[in-house]
């Protein structure tokens, strides 16, 4: 009877083993591209090589309430989602996402940016620390995403461009909210495309967006529409 | 049996350490409306609110070392600065605006005369990185903290040794919002233990009668955005909430705030312009422009004479309140000076470097 027991609680445990061995994990990975390159900010900036000297030196955005969908439906939402994605930190990057049930989804959905009761509700900690460097001192409220660097279309100091979008209040709410077909269940590469959302920008004359503004808004309706998903 | 004697070590300590959080429940004053500061997202504790007093009149907290949030916020002067117009912060830069007193905060909504700050959390942010400030940042803070002071302060406050961004605002934000004053003569007369004047009673009255709309007892304020016509200073152009809002109707709109300790809170209004409380009376009775911009509540012009005006004045000072202006709870932690601090209920003695030895 003993060895029964034993060999049924062996069996158990070898099924719970595999079961989380097979991997219930969906990995999504944010990456940015220029001219179909990486731009991998680990250790320098990134200088493209095209007439306008075009160099990234930061880009930073906040990726929160991740979904997956199926048939429009919301099927897996992350709890408490929200992830600071640093072009400069590889570990930023990568996030994992519990899929225990092994929900079949076709969508991918994330919004760009925090939300208004988020940027309400006063001091939070890990990825929204006001330690990031994505939050506004003078006036409440979090930076949704900043691309900085130079082009030498820029009239400014240095030929450098700075775009830090955020506002949560009506009529500069910059939260936007991307869904994206997907047909791989484990692995989602997710593109940030510079030159999409460079493509609306005439840095000559737009080069400075630093607090909630209408422009802001515009800006943050092409971020969210240069994100797309590729193949592993 | 060894392991046993360990466990129940382990244990012993873990209970020392939960009975080091003191729980201190936030008090509020009988007929008071609820606060608006969401307590259960940062419960007041013993240990917080001393880490955050300490924060508060840490001069580390600055680039250079020198200015703490307390050089402008002078507990004896109701936790405002007063003597200038615009308050001056590092290497004696000299700052836009009027510096607002800090009281009952855990009733504000928003921080800063135009609303710029949505919670009292966040409100820390803006002094330390305005240049004319503090002009440092709170990740540098962070950092100094960190190497400099206090890691076991943070343990006992928040059951974390490491400090972050997050658990330093928390902890400041625990000691402003224990600044509360509630014990005026007014208050006494509220609760029947005195009685006013009869000038002072003539001022209460005159006061609800033609002040009250805004500054609303028993806060003393409505908490609202009100443009009182004054006319704008050219040297300034704030237009006030409109530069946060762009919303054409928010021009010249600043925060209504509270009348209590008022005697010690001079000069008035978001620039300062008014040295004297007779002065702001001369100003809502003659001086508002009447313009687009002005209040529905100041619409129909008030008219006081100077007899009356100094009744209003006369009650003005009944809102002083002493115990909150001398209250040793407030003011400096003179523990900061000694290179051992003991945080209370705590037998665990805390080294604090001593800061002004060790400057950076």
């Amino acid at each position: 009877m003993k060895k029964f027991r034993f060999v049924v609680f062996f069996i158990f445990s070898l099924i719970q083993f595999v079961s989380a061995q097979s991997d219930s994990t969906i990995t999504v990975s944010f990456v940015a591209h220029y001219n179909g390159k990486n731009v991998d900010l680990s250790d320098s900036s990134f200088v493209a090589n095209d007439s306008n000297h075009l160099q990234i030196d930061a880009l930073r955005f906040y990726v929160s309430n991740i979904c997956f969908l199926k048939n429009g439906t919301v099927v897996l939402p992350e709890k408490n989602s929200f992830h600071l994605i640093d072009a400069s930190n590889k570990n930023s990057q990568t996030l994992s996402i519990k899929n225990t049930n092994k929900i079949n989804f076709d969508e991918l959905s994330f919004s760009l940016g925090i939300d208004s009761t988020t940027n309400v509700s006063g001091a939070m900690g890990a990825d929204l620390d006001p330690t990031k460097g994505m939050y506004w001192t003078w006036q409440s409220g979090y930076i949704n995403f900043k691309l900085e660097g130079k082009s030498n279309n820029c009239p400014t100091r240095n030929h450098a461009f700075e775009f830090h979008l955020g506002g949560y209040q009506t009529p500069f709410n910059c939260l936007k909210t991307a869904t994206l077909k997907t047909t791989n269940q484990k692995i989602i590469i997710v593109v940030f495309d510079i030159n999409q959302f460079l493509s609306v920008v005439d840095l000559s004359t737009l080069n400075q967006i630093m607090s909630p503004s209408k422009t802001a808004v515009l800006l943050s309706e092409q971020a969210i529409k240069s994100f797309k998903i590729i193949d592993p | 049996m060894k392991i046993k004697t360990v466990l129940f070590f382990c244990f012993c300590f873990v209970l020392f350490a939960f009975q080091l959080a003191t729980e201190k429940p936030f008090v509020v004053p009988k007929g008071w409306p609820k606060p608006t500061y969401d307590f259960s997202k940062n419960p007041l504790n013993e240990n917080t609110i001393e880490l955050g007093r300490t924060l508060f009149y840490e001069p580390m907290l600055s680039r250079n070392n020198i200015v703490s949030c307390a050089s402008c916020h002078s507990q004896y002067t109701a936790f405002t600065h007063v003597d200038h117009a615009l308050s001056h912060g590092i290497e004696d830069k000299i700052g836009t605006r009027n510096s607002p007193a800090l009281i009952n905060l855990a009733w504000q909504q928003f921080f800063m005369w135009d609303g710029a700050v949505n919670h009292l959390d966040v409100q820390a942010l803006a002094p330390i990185a305005n240049p004319v400030e503090m002009d440092e940042n709170i990740s540098n803070v962070v950092k100094i903290t960190t190497l400099k002071t206090l890691p076991n302060a943070f343990l006992q406050a928040f059951g974390d040794s490491v400090v972050t961004g997050e658990h330093t605002l928390k902890a400041l934000s625990q000691f402003m919002l224990t600044l509360v004053s509630h014990n005026s003569k007014y208050d006494s007369v509220m609760r029947k233990e005195a009685v006013f004047t009869s000038q002072e009673n003539n001022g209460y009255l005159l006061f609800k009668k033609n002040c009250a709309s805004c500054h609303t007892e028993p806060l003393f304020t409505n908490n609202e955005f009100k443009s009182n016509g004054l006319p704008i200073d050219t040297t300034l152009n704030d237009y006030g909430r409109f530069g946060i809002t762009k919303n054409a109707k928010d021009s010249l709109k600043f925060k209504v705030p509270s009348l209590r300790n008022i005697e010690f809170s001079y000069p008035y209004m978001h620039d300062g312009r008014f040295k004297k409380l007779s002065e702001v009376l001369k100003h809502y009775t003659t001086g508002a422009l009447h313009n687009q911009a002005l209040s529905k509540e100041l619409q129909n012009p008030i008219v006081l004479n100077a007899n009356e005006r100094v009744d209003i004045v006369a009650f003005l000072l009944t809102l002083t309140d002493r115990s909150f202006l001398f209250n040793p709870n407030f003011s400096y932690p003179k523990n900061l000076f000694s290179t051992q601090r003991r945080i209370k209920k705590s037998s665990a003695s805390i080294t604090l470097t001593n800061i002004i030895k060790n400057e950076l």
